[in-house]
């Protein structure tokens, strides 16, 4: 193997890529784009594990991330202190679980998060409304937004509690097939 | 216990849990006790690890929803107890047989990035992708796949039928001169070289070398087109399965909101398109929703009358160009009988005709067809877009019948010199004229259309990426290909140079000319359908010309392999009547005259396979009705833990005597009081979701419910 590299030891480049679904290569582009992030704040040499966040602003102004109408949630569910700071772990596990080949359990669970606004693991009708709102500029009047709300729990809510548990979601996953090349992000 | 399993254990930490430290005090639980909980939770966890192999371990672990930190170490405390169970035997040889399995693996992991690497047009992929959606980025990598069947089939003549057939004729150069006309028509120089049929002769006979050319043209071409075959049916099942069997969402709103949105599109303008979309999508619905379905009987009767109307046109002008077609190739056919100067220029531009032909029919007749879509009304878009395909299909394979039905009868007895090399050379010429036609398409469908679009007419507007019309373009040139095999083995190469360079012509018009899609989805079940299509009249119908070319029609006298046989599967009865002198194959003697020359044995195999596929369907139709009962009982399920909780929660507020803890095997959950009912939101109450701290009750029940199973188990243990 090549050239010689100083920002890994070798023990936690196999850590990383027996941990995450990416080569090791991939591991260390990511963490030149970490780096990118903020230069100052980040150091090149990561063998004794420096704990290091970089702050939510930053990571949301990423090209991958800067359109996405749910960029807020994807970096919050993945940080440790729920307010969307990333260490380099959380930074690559974030992407490892949006990545191709990541499997479609691991994205409902995520998935599941991203789209609970109130982290009270059930998708319930202001989360839908405010999913809404993201998806749409607000431009729905209030009872079209109610509406198409009631009807998405109607159609997906299967024990009838009228919200959605992960349970309900992962069904509702499961038989769209299109979920898991959607729900992906190239980097 | 499965993965899943162990997937749900590790949400227990990763705070799939309700609301944090005060929601555990008030249900009477210390963080202690929830720790304790995880720690025995990791324990089994790692335990369960340890017994899998390595490479099932690694991807376990990567697939549970952990962070990165537990991750890792629960992967150095698997790692730590697999050595330490390894430390018992031999410690030498246990520690060179985990170097061997780690380099083993990081020269696994190196293949397959490097494999990355090289994958082609891998960057550009992902640039369409994040402009314009995965629905166009499947037309690009369909073309990737056709790409690679070509790219095998051209590696697999090249090797085995023409690199023998140059080694054996070099030193023999054709008579003809080179003219730059030969690369559009395909005759003249190119007609005497291996690129056709007629190029290729058996010298079995007259020269030392070795080589059985009638057999290795045979089998080269049957092995592809088997191994193609094979390929098809795993990929149209394996996307079948995915995409169809387990989604019957129609577009549902649930849908549209949760699982539609395209998380890979980067482009602002992009972004801001499919918002409007969505937007646009969701009030549609809504005033379909709202409209009431009823119409008057008058209006259906109207409704199918003008179906049927369009059926019949479109009918009609799928019939009206496939006569023009037979009436030109009955006319081509004539002028060869005629002419008297076969070198002609004249005559050789003559050639032409048919492919253009064909190729303008190609396109402009979809273009009627979706003038006549628009004067139909269909409820249901997804249904349109069905009968657009549909229409376009039957289209196209009737004018591929149409002149395969003339090469195999007319051509044959009427074509004076190698009637293969003949057929060979029109399908040059279709393959050349058909990308020279999807250029001007492109040219004139999405230029031409974007100018007149932004400049003249702007209510137009920007096209969209005609996704059907291209794949189904690619279709038809495959098809021509694969039909061609026999006739001009090296047809491939061509098809992939036009691959390529198509790749690069759509990219280019895509990035200048088009917009996003308007409709957002279904790409998967598109997908499927364009595969299945490439099977079923692509290369059914181009694998049973082939096979009826070399089952029933005579080989010409004067050119080719297989010169002076009846057929050309002759060849192969020939060389078992050779063989069966020698006892030692006369296995593969039986085998050939007992199981594939006699009905019997084929008859008895389909008629093994119907009752198998009968028994199957029956077996779907039992699980269609356990599917609906299984609903059923999560709903009443649902009901029953809502009954049970609000009976647990009427015994709680009651109980304000604390319990005797010999009474209840397990923490003291009744010891605490409650403070007033206010504190616990009715969990099941219509769409209130809580906005103060304390938790839902629900899932405060589940935690009890956790740690009662806990205790359980731990019983369980202690007997």
């Amino acid at each position: 193997m090549g050239n010689k590299q100083t920002i890994f030891t070798d023990e936690q480049l196999d850590a990383y890529q027996d941990c995450t679904f990416f080569t090791r290569k991939e591991i260390l582009r990511l963490h030149g784009r970490y780096h990118e992030l903020a230069p100052h704040l980040v150091p090149m040499d990561y063998t004794n594990d420096p704990d290091v966040k970089v702050p939510l602003a930053l990571i949301v102004n990423m090209p991958e991330l800067k359109e996405n109408p749910f960029r807020n949630r994807i970096v919050e569910s993945f940080s440790e202190d729920g307010e969307g700071n990333l260490s380099f772990n959380e930074f690559v596990d974030m992407f490892s679980v949006l990545s191709e080949t990541a499997p479609r359990e691991l994205k409902a669970i995520y998935a599941f998060k991203i789209y609970d606004f109130n982290t009270d693991n059930f998708i319930c009708m202001e989360d839908l409304e405010k999913t809404l709102n993201r998806l749409t500029k607000e431009e729905l009047t209030p009872e079209e937004v109610k509406l198409v709300c009631e009807k998405s729990i109607e159609e997906a809510d299967l024990d009838g509690d009228s919200k959605l548990s992960f349970a309900d979601f992962e069904n509702m996953i499961s038989r769209a097939p299109d979920f898991l090349s959607t729900f992906h992000i190239r980097i | 216990m499965g993965v899943t399993s162990m997937r749900r254990r590790g949400t227990l930490k990763t705070g799939l849990l309700p609301g944090g430290n005060v929601a555990l005090e008030k249900i009477g639980l210390t963080e202690e006790d929830v720790r304790d909980e995880i720690m025995s939770e990791e324990q089994d966890l790692v335990k369960e690890l340890v017994t899998m192999s390595t490479r099932e371990c690694i991807q376990a672990i990567r697939d549970l929803p952990m962070c990165m930190e537990d991750k890792k170490n629960i992967r150095n405390q698997v790692l730590a107890s697999k050595s330490s169970k390894k430390g018992f035997l031999l410690t030498c040889s246990a520690d060179c047989s985990e170097q061997i399995s780690l380099s083993l693996r990081r020269c696994g992991v190196g293949l397959s990035s490097a494999r990355q690497a090289v994958r082609l047009w891998q960057g550009t992929m992902k640039e369409i992708g994040g402009r314009f959606g995965t629905s166009v980025l499947s037309y690009f990598s369909f073309l990737k796949w056709l790409l690679m069947f070509n790219t095998i089939s051209f590696l697999v003549n090249f090797g085995f039928i023409t690199i023998p057939q140059l080694v054996q004729t070099s030193g023999r150069s054709p008579d003809v001169r080179f003219t730059g006309l030969e690369l559009i028509t395909g005759a003249g120089y190119f007609n005497q070289t291996v690129m056709y049929y007629g190029g290729y002769i058996n010298g079995t006979k007259d020269s030392d070398f070795k080589y059985n050319m009638q057999l290795a043209y045979f089998f080269t071409i049957a092995a592809y087109l088997v191994l193609c075959g094979v390929s098809l049916i795993y990929s149209m099942a394996r996307s079948f399965r995915r995409n169809f069997v387990l989604s019957d969402l129609s577009s549902g709103s649930a849908w549209r909101l949760l699982c539609s949105w395209d998380f890979s599109m980067v482009n602002e303008r992009a972004v801001r398109q499919r918002k409007n979309n969505l937007r646009v999508q969701l009030k549609e619905s809504l005033s379909e929703m709202m409209q009431t379905n009823f119409l008057p009987v008058s209006e259906r009767m109207k409704q199918l009358g003008i179906h049927l109307c369009t059926w019949v046109v479109s009918a009609g002008l799928a019939a009206g160009s496939c006569a023009a077609i037979y009436y030109l190739c009955q006319y081509n056919l004539q002028q060869i009988k005629v002419s008297q100067n076969p070198g002609n220029l004249k005559e050789e531009a003559s050639t032409l005709l048919l492919p253009f032909v064909v190729s303008l029919f190609n396109l402009v007749i979809p273009l009627l067809y979706s003038l006549l879509s628009k004067v139909e009304n269909y409820s249901n878009p997804r249904f349109q877009i069905y009968v657009i395909i549909l229409r376009n299909v039957f289209l196209k394979m009737s004018i591929l019948s149409i002149l395969c039905f003339h090469w195999v009868n007319n051509v044959t007895t009427n074509v004076p010199m190698c009637w293969e090399s003949y057929v060979g050379q029109d399908l040059y010429r279709l393959v050349i004229v058909n990308f020279f036609f999807s250029i001007f398409g492109s040219f004139f469908g999405e230029f031409l259309r974007r100018i007149i679009g932004t400049r003249c007419m702007p209510s137009i507007g920007i096209p969209e990426f005609d996704i059907a019309t291209n794949v189904l373009d690619l279709i038809y040139a495959q098809t021509l290909t694969w039909i061609g095999i026999y006739f001009s083995p090296l047809l491939p190469l061509i098809q992939m140079i036009k691959l390529f360079l198509l790749f690069y012509l759509k990219k280019v018009s895509l990035n200048r000319n088009c917009q996003p899609p308007r409709r957002s989805g279904r790409a998967a079940q598109m997908q499927t359908i364009y595969i299945a299509l490439l099977f079923f009249p692509s290369f059914v119908g181009a694998l049973s010309l082939v096979a009826y070319t070399v089952w029933c029609l005579t080989p010409s006298d004067s050119c080719g392999p297989f010169q002076g046989l009846n057929t050309t599967f002759e060849a192969v009865s020939l060389w078992m009547e050779d063989t069966a002198i020698i006892s030692e194959f006369s296995w593969a003697v039986w085998i050939y005259s007992h199981m594939i020359k006699s009905e019997l044995f084929f008859f008895l195999l389909a008629l093994i396979f119907l009752v198998l596929i009968y028994f199957f369907w029956q077996i779907t139709q039992g699980r269609k009705m356990l599917i609906i009962l299984l609903k059923e009982q999560i709903i009443n399920e649902g009901k029953d833990k809502a009954f049970l909780l609000e009976k647990l929660r009427t015994f709680q507020n009651l109980s304000l005597v604390p319990y005797h803890a010999e009474n209840v095997h397990g923490p003291q959950y009744f010891e605490r009081t409650y403070q007033t009912e206010s504190d616990y939101s009715e969990g099941y109450q219509r769409g209130a979701c809580p906005e103060e701290d304390t938790p839902p009750f629900a899932s405060s029940a589940l935690m009890q419910a956790m740690m009662a199973r806990r205790q359980a188990e731990e019983e369980d243990e202690e007997y």
